[in-house]
């Protein structure tokens, strides 16, 4: 089952995408639903494929070391969480989180895989409430791409700027953590 | 020097008379504001509710001393049961041999004064037989009254029984107690005494001459703990003539946590820490690791505790720098300043010299509280403020600055989570995001300079 082109719309990479290319993408997208606390992506995997979430919240997680009173160890840390909007989540998420929770009508996760090949995933994302959506393969965009090359111009541009604005957040963490590494070194 | 001889030779006199009317009317125009004039009723109005909250802790602070005092000397606890038995034996007797005493109080005063007028009452009889138990507890025993009943003379027999045990338990509770105290070597102090108290540790000849300063300033907090290890004779030689400092001396080595603690560092508003002369001969040089040490473990205990440290030696600075310290001072820094003043602008040093080394009962520069209500005023309203309701002049501000804050520096850049993280690290391992206030001065600022609640006013009274 496919979704709707103005499904695929919703989702922030491709709104700039006329209704009918989209149409060309919902047609090699594959519809799924799974349960919450299943896993999509894996942090330190490779992939190909970007999940487009029409409906439900995932929360997204990585591997932090972190010092406890036994010393120090690897401990999963959550970042943030997705949810949509338009379909609200079926069900509220069964754990509740401190972490901040960010809201769109759809959105697209790991769309590095839209223009890398094997694509590292950069943190971990399970669902925490039942879940509806698709997956789109690399080769598949590729090829509607190299047939209709405006919807890449759209799309790589939305990725560009996630990509950018990224950037500047791990700039700001290198900034952040050298300066506490010195602090904590000069006391 | 040429410049400003040209320039005062410049200034005319109708110019002069110009400048003075503008600020003339520029003081009595802010002298009028209605902030400035409410001020003066509010600081009136306050002293009186503040007086009687001082008169109540008078009194807690006496009734709070006599118990800590029964509680912690075994002394005072035998005094004052040895008190109570005598007056439940004395009561007693009286009761019991009342007729005796009564008739031996009436034959001994007669014509003297007696509490019942004409004839003795019970209120002499006890009294009486209050001496009685007294000559007879003390084994003075003068033998002027003696029981005549066999009741009676049992009851003294238990009294002088009784006597024996009291007398040697004091005896014992005294010995015991000095014992015990020279064993220590201290006394232990009241710790509700203090709360925002400065502590010097070390001992040199700079320190008579710092207590006569704060002595002098009245509005600085009389209670003092001096730690250093120097002979007592010398101390007592020079702390003898002030009048209004509480100063306790604490004699042990300073640079221990235990020690600092006993001086409630964790209360104390400053450590002051002085290059420590205690037992040196005079050619012998301070060990001034000591100030380093020092700083550190108070700063370990009391990270909000203001340390002052003077050197002698400026590679030390660096040092306590890194051990936070807040204010350092070097006693050679001011001199080549002070010296070129001397050829250039003569009369700044004797200006100094004044207004620092001879500070007089509550005159000189003084660091004071601006009021409440004039936050985000300007400078020259404040300066207004302090000319008109007390003839001071406002010469500027010392103003509290925090120290480097890493969470401020790292704002809102890079991603939450690693800012949470770095803060959880960090303060799992004891480190302070925040480093200390320090103070900065701000001198003759402009007169649209605005005052917030950082700031207290530098005066010349």
């Amino acid at each position: 089952m496919n979704p709707s082109a103005e499904q695929i719309k919703k989702i922030n990479h491709f709104s700039k995408v006329q209704i009918e290319s989209c149409q060309k993408i919902a047609n090699v997208v594959e519809l799924k639903t799974c349960e919450p606390k299943e896993h999509l992506f894996k942090e330190g995997d490779t992939g190909d494929t970007m999940i487009l979430v029409f409906q439900g919240q995932v929360e997204v997680s990585k591997d932090m070391m972190v010092k406890t009173s036994s010393g120090f160890t690897t401990s999963r840390k959550s970042i943030i969480r997705l949810e949509t909007t338009d379909p609200r989540p079926s069900k509220p998420p069964e754990i509740n989180s401190t972490v901040f929770i960010v809201e769109a009508p759809a959105f697209g996760i790991g769309e590095f895989s839209l223009v890398l090949d094997n694509a590292i995933r950069t943190a971990h994302v399970h669902s925490t409430t039942p879940l509806q959506y698709g997956v789109l393969k690399l080769d598949d965009f590729t090829d509607i791409v190299k047939e209709n090359p405006g919807i890449g111009g759209n799309v790589y541009f939305e990725v560009a700027k996630a990509a950018v604005k990224n950037l500047a957040t791990v700039s700001g963490d290198v900034s952040n953590l050298t300066q506490a590494f010195f602090y904590a070194l000069s006391r | 020097m040429k410049e400003k001889n040209l320039q005062s030779a410049d200034v005319k006199q109708k110019e002069l008379d110009k400048v003075l009317e503008v600020n003339k009317n520029l003081y009595e125009k802010l002298n009028k504001l209605p902030e400035i004039e409410a001020i003066g009723t509010i600081e009136v109005g306050k002293e009186g509710p503040v007086k009687k909250n001082k008169e109540d802790g008078f009194l807690k602070k006496y009734l709070n001393k006599i118990r800590l005092a029964y509680l912690e000397n075994e002394l005072v606890r035998y005094a004052a049961w040895s008190i109570v038995l005598i007056f439940i034996s004395t009561s007693a007797l009286t009761i019991i041999e009342y007729d005796m005493f009564y008739n031996d109080v009436a034959a001994d005063i007669e014509g003297s004064f007696t509490f019942g007028g004409e004839k003795p009452n019970w209120l002499d009889t006890f009294f009486h037989t209050f001496w009685w138990s007294i000559v007879t507890f003390t084994t003075v025993g003068y033998g002027d009254v003696s029981p005549v009943t066999h009741l009676g003379k049992l009851l003294t027999i238990i009294i002088m029984l009784l006597n024996f045990g009291v007398v040697t338990l004091l005896g014992g509770a005294v010995a015991s107690v000095l014992v015990a105290q020279k064993l220590k070597g201290d006394v232990v102090l009241d710790e509700n005494k203090f709360n925002k108290h400065l502590i010097i540790a070390g001992w040199n000849n700079t320190v008579p001459a710092i207590l006569k300063l704060i002595d002098s300033n009245l509005e600085s907090n009389p209670v003092i703990i001096l730690v250093n290890e120097t002979d007592p004779e010398i101390l007592q030689r020079n702390l003898g003539s002030f009048k209004r400092l509480d100063i306790t001396h604490i004699s042990e080595n300073f640079t221990q946590e235990s020690v600092l603690k006993k001086a409630f560092i964790e209360n104390a508003e400053t450590l002051m820490i002085l290059p420590d002369n205690s037992g040196l001969l005079p050619h012998e040089e301070p060990a001034e690791d000591k100030a380093v040490l020092t700083c550190l473990t108070a700063k370990s205990i009391s990270e909000s505790c203001n340390v002052v440290a003077h050197v002698l030696n400026s590679e030390n600075v660096s040092h306590l720098q890194r051990a936070n310290a807040n204010e350092i001072v070097i006693p050679d820094e001011h001199v080549p300043h002070l010296l070129a003043k001397h050829v250039t602008d003569p009369g700044v040093p004797q200006f100094f010299d004044d207004l620092i080394l001879e500070e007089k009962e509550n005159k000189g520069l003084q660091e004071v509280d601006i009021p409440k209500t004039l936050m985000g005023q300007t400078h020259n309203k404040i300066s207004a403020f302090y000319k008109f309701k007390y003839g001071w002049l406002l010469v500027g501000y010392a103003i509290k600055k925090s120290g480097f804050s890493l969470d401020d520096q790292m704002g809102e850049s890079g991603s939450p989570l690693i800012r949470d993280m770095i803060k959880e690290q960090l303060d799992g391992a004891g480190i302070n995001l925040a480093s200390d206030e320090h103070v900065v001065v701000e001198i003759n600022p402009k007169d649209d300079y605005k005052i917030d609640n950082k700031h207290r006013a530098l005066v010349l009274r």
